[in-house]
């Protein structure tokens, strides 16, 4: 079945080993050029933290490196998508079927193989990416922003497993190729916002500082915000004069008259900034928790993908 | 003993009765005609024998096992699907290469040197290939596992009358060879194609088995009756009357004879497969619909 599974997918494996060559070479190319320009910075603009014009890469390359995003995605889209469907479609599931195999078997190698490809194609690429973005995230302290984190370490692993087997399970369950396509992608895109914009924040209790209005404050290294905003003594935020805004929260009453600059008045209120984050040293465990959970959410499809095919009549 | 057996089995869809009260029997080592018109539920019954559907009721036995997903059980049928699906951008050769990795007995020999014979080439994807050549790789392929017994699930409907010629030849080639035993059921919706191979015969219509049997027990046992336009019941007493075609003169009876037919008012004539086959279709097209006329026809199939 493994000889079955590469003789059928090996022109689409070459094509991808291809695409993955020409990525590669782009981001060593230009990696290299921005680990250039950052070695020149850290001995420059660095030392009197002047280095808000440097430009480490062109933005063709930083578009590209931002779209290898949907890397993960592509493997369950334009394999995992018709791996069962299209052979429903084409009726050559009655043919690989009535072999001496079952379908259950001829699934399981077949998904297995797919899974280790998606998941070699979307770590080699994020491992040119996680390389290539050291200086940038050095510069730009960015390594835990969306964008940022979701093309760096091992989340594009889990992603890619996580996009197989929706294709898989969407092919099996519609059993046919463009609908199942469609879902993949819809599933895909909706999950990824869905984690990025809301659940990546509270996988672990965030830190909340408290500092001085009339200061600035921001934690060391690429820390992730959940909320940030200014407070009263009784620990609510300010009510007042809506219309007029300082630091995202409306400027309180007793502090209307010095519109301008309401930040000493509202400090001798007792009035403090806050920002609620999770701290840079998180990154590693954020990356695992993703990773599993992504992970989780492809067995739970794969189980539904194996059930679902074997109930129906194939 | 019987290569294949089946019980009351039944298939229904959501809305639709694909197959119902099924019960046949293929003694070993015949070439079965399964014939009826579109929509029998031929197709149905053959993926029931392969395992690839479940029935909704009855059971079938092939070679002894219930048909399930088991490699075993697998290894010893070949089943050839409707339209002949094949990866259409592998070639031959990577089918064979398929079927070697796929099962236990495989001769990849044997479909290299008849299509060798064929003078069908092995490396160009079967894509390109024409209707008849397509058909004569996935034939090959089939046999090439080696079955017992062997499902083809309308293989001559893409073919040319010279492809079938040919791919009717091979089977009948194959189903003499040296494996012996081989137990080959053949659907068409026209019987015509393959009488010519076929010992046996099984007769679906409106998801019903409407006859089943040996070929020459079934004509043996069917007449044409020819005789002025005359009340039918007495006949009707000790034979089965099938099918009464009545002009303003004449009355034509297909019967299943109960006996000889000794009443002078009657020329008794023999009927080819094909009379008798249309005989039955005719009936149930005359009578679709499951009134008394289809539980009698059941129990016609039903009592062998």
């Amino acid at each position: 079945m493994t000889w079955v599974t590469w003789r059928q997918y090996r022109y689409q494996g070459a094509l991808a080993a291809a695409l993955l060559a020409a990525l590669a070479a782009a981001l060593v190319i230009s990696g290299l050029h921005a680990a250039q320009v950052w070695h020149a910075a850290l001995s420059g603009c660095m030392k009197d933290n002047r280095c808000g014009g440097v430009s480490l890469a062109g933005p063709a390359v930083m578009t590209l490196v931002v779209a290898t995003s949907v890397v993960p995605l592509l493997p369950g889209l334009f394999w995992g998508a018709p791996a069962v469907a299209h052979e429903l479609e084409t009726g050559t599931n009655q043919f690989a079927w009535t072999q001496s195999i079952t379908k259950r078997r001829w699934l399981a190698v077949r998904a297995a193989w797919l899974l280790l490809a998606a998941a070699v194609l979307a770590g080699a690429v994020s491992a040119l990416v996680t390389w290539w973005s050291g200086p940038d995230n050095a510069l730009s302290r960015d390594a835990f922003e969306a964008n940022r984190f979701d093309i760096t370490g091992i989340v594009p692993v889990g992603y890619a497993i996580f996009a197989m087997a929706l294709g898989i399970c969407a092919g099996v369950l519609l059993r046919r190729t463009l609908p199942a396509i469609a879902v993949t992608l819809a599933g895909f895109a909706g999950a990824r916002v869905l984690f990025a914009q809301w659940v990546r924040l509270h996988y672990m209790t965030p830190v909340t500082v408290y500092y001085k209005l009339t200061g600035s404050w921001a934690p060391k290294g690429s820390y992730l915000s959940v909320s940030q905003g200014i407070v009263g003594p009784d620990g609510r935020p300010p009510t007042g004069l809506s219309s007029y805004v300082f630091n995202g929260a409306p400027v309180p009453a007793e502090c209307a008259k010095v519109m301008q600059n309401p930040a000493p008045c509202m400090a001798a209120h007792g009035y403090r900034a806050y920002l609620t984050y999770q701290p840079a040293d998180r990154f590693w465990a954020f990356q695992g928790i993703e990773t599993g959970i992504f992970v989780l959410l492809a067995a739970i499809l794969l189980g539904v993908a194996f059930w679902v095919l074997r109930r129906r009549d194939a | 003993m019987a290569a294949i057996e089946t019980t009351g089995l039944a298939k229904r869809y959501r809305r639709v009765t694909a197959l119902s009260d099924c019960t046949i029997s293929v003694p070993q080592g015949r070439i079965s005609a399964l014939v009826g018109p579109n929509g029998a539920g031929k197709t149905t019954l053959l993926r029931l024998l392969t395992g690839l559907a479940a029935p909704t009721a009855g059971r079938a036995t092939v070679l002894g096992g219930m048909p399930r997903q088991d490699p075993g059980y697998l290894a010893g049928i070949g089943f050839l699907a409707q339209d002949i699906p094949l990866y259409r951008r592998l070639s031959a050769a990577d089918h064979i290469g398929i079927g070697a990795h796929l099962n236990p007995r495989w001769d990849g020999e044997l479909v290299r040197s008849r299509l060798a014979g064929l003078k069908i080439p092995l490396n160009r994807p079967v894509g390109t290939l024409s209707g008849g050549q397509r058909a004569q790789v996935a034939l090959a392929l089939t046999l090439a596992k080696r079955p017992r017994v062997l499902l083809l699930d309308e293989p001559l409907a893409a073919l040319d009358p010279l492809a079938r010629q040919n791919f009717l030849g091979a089977l009948a080639e194959a189903a003499a060879g040296p494996d012996g035993g081989l137990t080959i059921v053949l659907s068409s919706h026209l019987l015509a194609d393959i009488d010519r191979v076929c010992d046996h015969l099984i007769l679906l219509a409106s998801s019903r088995v409407q006859l089943c049997g040996d070929t020459e027990a079934l004509l043996e046992e069917h007449r044409i009756l020819v005789g002025p336009r005359q009340d039918t019941t007495a006949i009707g007493r000790t034979h089965t009357i099938v099918r009464e075609d009545t002009t303003a003169r004449q009355t034509t009876l297909l019967v299943r004879t109960n006996g000889p037919v000794l009443d002078p008012a009657w020329a008794v004539e023999e009927p080819n497969l094909e009379e008798i086959v249309l005989g039955y279709m005719r009936q149930d097209g005359a009578e679709d619909g499951g009134g008394p006329a289809a539980g009698r026809l059941s129990a016609v199939g039903g009592d062998r």
